[in-house]
């Protein structure tokens, strides 16, 4: 269905090729997925296919380009758009009509379909993404994941026979993430179409795909079965694509000769039934059951040792409990009368690490926005720092608490990165001398050292969300507010970012991070605050909130995995819960210590 | 912004293309009569129409509101400086008092009405348009253009201008709190220095207008936009005997409106 021959593709004013000699041919019927990190060349591939490369977007393009049979450097993209749905990243600038309807009907309005098909193809269409009924809903009202299923629904009106997705979930919860999964599943059981999903994370596509196709700067570097990448950890290192969390802790143990590569577990039973088998291998001398029976209690011990170890030093000035937060009674209310916050009580001390999660409109954002004036409370009141913001102006907040938003294209505005810290500086009313060492200060600590006088917008997304926190430190906040600081970064960008912010956690800095990334925040926050419709139904430690399944249903959320893998093998964990992979290693590493 | 209003009257059921003229015959009997009587008539006429389809009245008082100022002013600004001469009737023509010792600036009576025409006018227009808006569907009104011979091109335009206008409004709002929160004042003193405070969030603006521009394109030519020059039209326009009931309707009183106005010279001041 997709042949490219020897594509290579240059954007103009680049002095790199974005593609290199990429060979692929795809066949009918199959779901693809194409991963890479950012900058790898998926979405440029996407538009080769369409032809918007080079229809549109000029450049030197050499090589070729065949879909169902169509030459793209022949066809106008108009008409390729009859074989190829091509659905954009971004579904706010897709959705061209005010109702979902007019929406729908757009593309076949434009391949003059007979008004009596077209309203069969809106209702099809809509069905096929669950939007059934939606017809007259105005399209700015809809959902983040609504409006996702909405872009794909739009393309599916026009009856491709392909359908090219571009990273379809990267702004959405846990469960619009899984709707647009589930979505694409049906769709290819239903309509038996060619699916290319272009994306960074693996955990959801894992059984859903037929193959695996990787690029990385330019180039076709992998191509194969899901599984068997997975399986590679080097590999996906390399590449900058996230490893399933599980694998990472199969792979420790193929490192150290346990199992067979092919043993690394990619879910969570497989997972389960192989710690289960090397325990009492490993956690003693092999070949004495018994003995491995009472290492099993002991180890045990350790492994709560351990644990409290870990706990001892998570919490560090404990003694001297300063308030950063302390919030009475909020309620907030929209103008429109609908109750956005109802009755939130919460206390943050001084250094903590704090993750507010919960599902789209669960009042999140709302929330942390009155934390530094730009939401006044309806009633109840915020202290911060001992300042009411019902008193204090944002601006004088500002100097306290920092507030990264999720695009940093909102804020950037100034021609060279340097400029850009020196803003917020300036509105504090830093001068000379000491604004200069502050913003040199801040850009060797967050590595933007190499840009400083380069425009921020010649920047990838990741160095501009590093921008951002940037520019925010500059202040130095003694509260920093990051509001899904990784959204649409690939894994290497993520771990830049959280690395930065433990970074800032160590020094003292309060944290509070809102996130869907539930790996993330059992990683990293100490402290994880459940919301839902506008209240906090669950407040603790990443421990405490993860084994609570029954909450996490409630809120529409799902534990990370390593957390449901903790949950499975309670019998052997006892009172213990581990969230990262390192503890699931400390249960062994000890074991390992005795049997030397 | 005012939406379009789902319901189920005469008014929404008529053509637009009879709306159009109804729209039309307000705009030119209000225009035809000077005395704030008549246009006190004409509001109560669009206040009924208004009532017919139910119209949200908070939002339309929202609207009002900021208003008040200039109505006031208006009525001040005509009462001052309306000559007497400009009116033909003697009761116009008389001065209640002057501003200014001497017989400076003196307020007219007819200065005074003249305000008040003005601002009945300036509010039925209003509720007369609303109750076009709202009445009648986005789809309507691109048929109304293309019906008209407005190019398709600029017909798209429009559509896509009003569809975006809620978009931007809330790119505006983020990008400005996203300021707020960098402790940027918006209160700086001066032209230069409130025109500095509107920087960060004009650019920002701006640069995020033109990459959704660039991915709009992208994603209507995606979609076939462009292939062919018309496209399928969902719902065709159809005169029912309800439009030409209407139009008479609107037709007859037209003519009675010139005939009051020129037949026998009432309604002026």
């Amino acid at each position: 269905m997709i042949e490219l021959e020897d594509l290579s593709y240059t954007y103009p004013n680049a002095s790199e090729p974005s593609l290199k000699n990429i060979n692929l041919s795809l066949e009918k019927g199959k779901f693809v997925a194409l991963l890479g990190s950012t900058g790898a060349g998926k979405t440029t591939l996407s538009l080769c296919l369409t032809g918007l490369i080079p229809q549109l977007l000029e450049g030197k393009l050499s090589g070729r380009v065949r879909v169902a049979g169509k030459d793209v450097g022949k066809n106008a993209v108009q008409t390729l758009a009859k074989v190829l749905g091509l659905v954009l990243q971004d579904p706010e600038t897709q959705i061209i009509g005010r109702s979902v309807e007019e929406d729908t009907a757009f593309g076949p309005r434009n391949f003059l379909v007979p008004a009596k098909e077209i309203e069969q193809r809106i209702d099809q269409s809509l069905a096929t993404v669950r939007l059934t009924g939606y017809n007259q809903r105005l399209t700015e009202e809809l959902s983040g994941g609504e409006k996702q299923r909405l872009a794909i629904a739009g393309v599916l009106a026009m009856e491709p026979e392909i359908l090219v997705l571009d990273e379809p979930t990267s702004e959405l919860d846990p469960l619009g993430r899984s709707e647009i999964y589930d979505t694409l599943t049906d769709l290819r059981r239903k309509k038996n179409l060619t699916i290319l999903l272009v994306d960074h994370s693996t955990e959801e596509l894992m059984d859903k795909v037929d193959e695996v196709v990787v690029l990385n700067q330019g180039e076709l570097v992998w191509r194969g079965i899901p599984s068997d990448l997975l399986r590679n950890l080097p590999l996906l290192r390399r590449w900058g694509i996230k490893p399933l969390p599980v694998s990472e802790v199969g792979w420790e143990f193929y490192e150290k000769g346990w199992i067979s590569l092919a043993e690394i577990p990619l879910d969570i039973s497989s997972a389960e039934s192989l710690i289960r088998g090397l325990l009492p291998l490993y956690g003693n001398r092999p070949g004495h059951p018994l003995d491995g029976v009472k290492y099993l209690g002991k180890s045990h011990n350790q492994v709560q040792q351990h644990g409290e170890n870990l706990r001892s030093k998570r919490e560090p000035n404990h003694s001297e409990k300063v308030l950063a937060v302390e919030i009475k009674d909020l309620t907030y209310q929209y103008n429109s009368g609908k109750s956005a916050l109802r009755g939130i009580n919460l206390t943050i001390n001084s250094g903590e690490f704090l993750a507010l999660i919960g599902q789209n409109g669960a009042g999140k954002t709302t929330l942390a926005k009155h934390f530094n004036g730009l939401l006044q409370p309806t009633s109840g009141e915020v202290i911060i720092e001992g300042m009411n913001t019902l008193r204090v102006d944002t601006s004088e907040l500002a100097k306290t608490v920092g507030y990264v938003f999720q695009n940093p294209d909102h804020q950037i505005f100034s021609a060279t990165v340097e400029k850009e810290l020196e803003f917020g500086l300036k509105n504090a009313g830093y001068r000379g001398s000491e604004m200069k060492n502050r913003v040199a200060e801040v850009l060797e600590y967050t590595g933007l050292e190499p840009y400083r006088s380069v425009h921020p917008f010649s920047l990838g997304k990741g160095e501009r969300q590093v921008i951002a926190v940037a520019s925010i430190l500059v202040l130095k906040p003694k509260l920093l507010i990051i509001d899904e600081p990784t959204t649409g970064s690939d894994w290497t960008g993520v771990q830049t970012m959280m690395a930065l912010i433990e970074k800032l956690h160590s020094a003292g800095t309060t944290i509070i991070m809102i996130s869907h990334d539930m790996d993330l925040v059992a990683q990293y926050a100490k402290r994880v605050i459940v919301m839902k419709d506008g209240e906090i139904t669950l407040d603790g430690t990443p421990q405490e909130i993860f084994s609570n399944e029954e909450v996490l249903r409630e809120s529409f959320l799902a534990a990370p995995q390593l957390c449901k893998l903790s949950l499975q093998l309670k019998d052997v964990l006892g009172p213990q819960f581990f969230v990262k992979a390192s503890e699931f290693l400390g249960m062994f590493e000890s074991g390992e210590q005795r049997g030397c | 912004m005012l939406e379009y209003l789902p319901g189920d009257t005469l008014i929404h059921r008529l053509d637009v293309r009879t709306k159009m003229l109804g729209f039309a015959g307000f705009l030119i009997v209000s225009f035809l009569f000077q005395d704030p009587m008549f246009q006190l008539g004409i509001f109560l006429s669009a206040g009924l129409l208004a009532l017919w389809i139910k119209i949200p009245l908070r939002r339309i008082w929202g609207m009002m509101i900021p208003l008040i100022p200039i109505i006031i002013s208006i009525i001040l600004i005509t009462g001052f400086t309306f000559a007497p001469e400009r009116f033909e009737r003697d009761s116009s023509q008389a001065i209640l008092f002057y501003a200014l010792p001497g017989e400076g600036l003196g307020a007219t009576v007819g200065g005074f009405l003249m305000g008040t025409t003005f601002i009945l006018r300036l509010i039925s227009m209003m509720i007369v348009s609303s109750v076009l808006t709202l009445t009648t569907s986005m789809e309507d009104f691109t048929q109304f253009f293309q019906k008209m011979k407005v190019p398709a091109e600029v017909v798209m335009m429009l559509t896509m201008a009003i569809r975006f206008i809620p978009t931007l409004d809330k790119k505006r709002r983020q990008i400005l709190e996203a300021q707020k929160a960098r402790g940027t004042k918006f209160k700086e003193k001066g032209i230069i220095g409130s025109i500095r405070s509107y920087l960060p969030i004009m650019i920002p603006l701006f640069i995020n207008s033109i990459m959704m521009a660039n991915s709009l394109s992208m994603a209507m030519l995606n979609r076939g936009y462009g292939l062919t020059r018309t496209w399928t039209t969902l719902r065709q326009l159809t005169f029912n005997s309800r439009d030409y009931w209407t139009m008479a309707l609107i037709g007859l009183g037209l003519g009675m409106a010139f005939y009051v106005r020129f037949g026998l010279q009432l309604g002026v001041l």
